[in-house]
């Protein structure tokens, strides 16, 4: 499995800068170290359209930052419209849209740039999960408990892909290295993993944990971080994307292979391969480009200390029980 | 501007698919669509808390009457980063709030809108372009 997980990560385009040498940490490892915020913007699958297209052409890219214009413009505006209907969102100019690339999708492998298919057992699983109920996700009109909703509204974590995968605002991420390991924080929900590059064998298979057991190694001048233990009650980009189509629920054999790469001084490539073969029927593959920005602030998001909207959630139901009683 | 932006949402998602703007908790699991309300009142505290801040505001009723309201808003992280400090919303400012009303009955709106007397729109500042990055 090792092998086909290799040789697929080979196979993965560098984007751009191939010839470009990262500096090194005084110690001699890659020096990956800095702000690289996430940017929103890009979907997690392509549209079936674009083929295996992996960039837009010049015109569908003029169209995306034409329309990024607009949108900066209407929430520039100081003044609100006295007869507007409220959306049901918050005000626009509150939420970060992050800047317009050309990439089609995050997922870059299979070339059609979408999910494989689920493998028959994951379907019946997906179905029948809690007595027909599926597994806990984004809401569906139903809050008879707490684990109706994911663990990303319950404020416990968004997985270890979710942690990274950009959203609407809190895209923080920033690396840390000292001699022998690799530290990588993401704002939301407050993750910090700390990666031994020393060689260590993993946990023993019997310790499960939500963003896994991160082992690292160099490649070159790309980290290498094998992650296994994984437990199955998260799913990656559990509403973490916000796009239709997330990936969803993975097995607890889930391997994740991920490689981050500098390519340019502003770029850092973070690509993760999803090996879960109780799940999809074969691996798949995305590639974030994380741009520097070293004036961005990594704030504490203790999502704990104020989740109201759970207990509304909850006794919001509760009221609509009662109504439809009547 | 509201239909502007529907559409400029509608065609984006074409490319970009449409993201529920809050990312965290579905609207609809917390408030009521069909309950849009607009309230106008004073601040009587800002709690700068996660994942949503809340404005509270003292709203004085046909008759006589006030009542206080809280109001979400969005993460203290974002809010800070689109300018918003501690004293940018003092106690005893008056604002009106369009939204919509919590589901379970109390006295809970989110803010879609948030505007000072005159118009102005709360913090809409902090994504001024003109503003270096280093001050947002």
């Amino acid at each position: 499995m090792k092998t086909r997980l290799l040789l697929l990560a080979a196979l993965i385009p560098v984007v751009s800068g191939q010839n470009w040498t990262p500096p090194k940490t005084a110690w001699g490892d890659p020096d990956l170290q800095g702000m690289w915020p996430g940017n929103m913007g890009v979907p997690m699958q392509r549209p079936e359209n674009l083929g295996t297209r992996t960039t837009l052409t010049d015109a569908e890219f003029a169209q995306r930052e034409a329309q990024a214009k607009r949108q900066a413009q209407a929430d520039a505006e100081s003044t609100a419209a006295s007869d507007s209907t409220p959306g049901i969102g918050p005000p626009s100019y509150w939420v970060e849209r992050g800047t317009p690339t050309r990439q089609t999708s995050l997922i870059v492998d299979p070339p059609n740039g979408r999910l494989p298919p689920l493998t028959s057992e994951e379907q019946k699983l997906r179905k029948e999960a809690r007595g027909g109920k599926g597994f806990p996700g984004e809401w569906k009109g139903e809050a008879a408990s707490y684990d109706d909703l994911n663990i990303y509204y319950r404020c416990i974590t968004r997985g270890l892909l979710g942690s990274i995968i950009p959203v609407v605002y809190n895209n923080g991420n920033e690396i840390l290295q000292a001699p022998g390991m690799v530290i990588i924080r993401n704002e939301m929900i407050h993750e910090t993993r700390v990666i031994p590059l020393d060689g260590r064998p993993h946990l023993d298979s019997s310790i499960r944990e939500y963003m896994g057991d991160s082992r690292g190694h160099w490649e070159g001048n790309t980290l290498v971080i094998e992650t296994t233990n994984f437990t199955d009650l998260d799913a990656i980009g559990s509403n973490g994307a916000g796009y239709p189509g997330d990936p969803g629920h993975h097995s607890r054999d889930l391997r994740l292979i991920e490689r981050l790469t500098r390519v340019d001084a502003n770029t850092l490539n973070y690509e993760a391969t999803i090996d879960d073969p109780k799940t999809w029927t074969k691996p798949w593959t995305l590639l974030i480009a994380l741009k520097r920005d070293e004036h961005y602030q990594l704030l504490e998001y203790a999502c704990h200390e104020g989740n109201i909207a759970m207990g509304d959630i909850l006794s919001g139901a509760r009221a609509d029980e009662q109504k439809s009683a009547k | 501007m509201r239909i502007k932006l529907a559409t400029l949402a509608a065609s984006a998602g074409l490319l970009l698919g449409v993201a529920p703007l809050w990312a965290h908790h579905a609207f609809q699991a917390e408030f009521d669509q069909t309950k849009p309300i607009k309230l106008t009142g004073k601040v009587t505290d800002m709690e700068w808390i996660n994942p949503h801040a809340w404005i509270h505001i003292d709203v004085t009723n046909p008759d006589g009457t006030v009542t206080n309201w809280m109001i979400e808003c969005g993460s203290p992280n974002i809010m800070l980063r689109r300018g918003f400090t501690k004293r940018s919303l003092e106690v005893g400012t008056t604002l009106t709030i369009q939204g919509y009303l919590a589901k379970n009955g109390t006295n809970r709106a989110n803010g879609s809108s948030v505007t000072f007397q005159d118009g102005k729109r709360l913090f809409v500042g902090g994504s001024n372009p003109d503003i270096p990055q280093d001050q947002r």
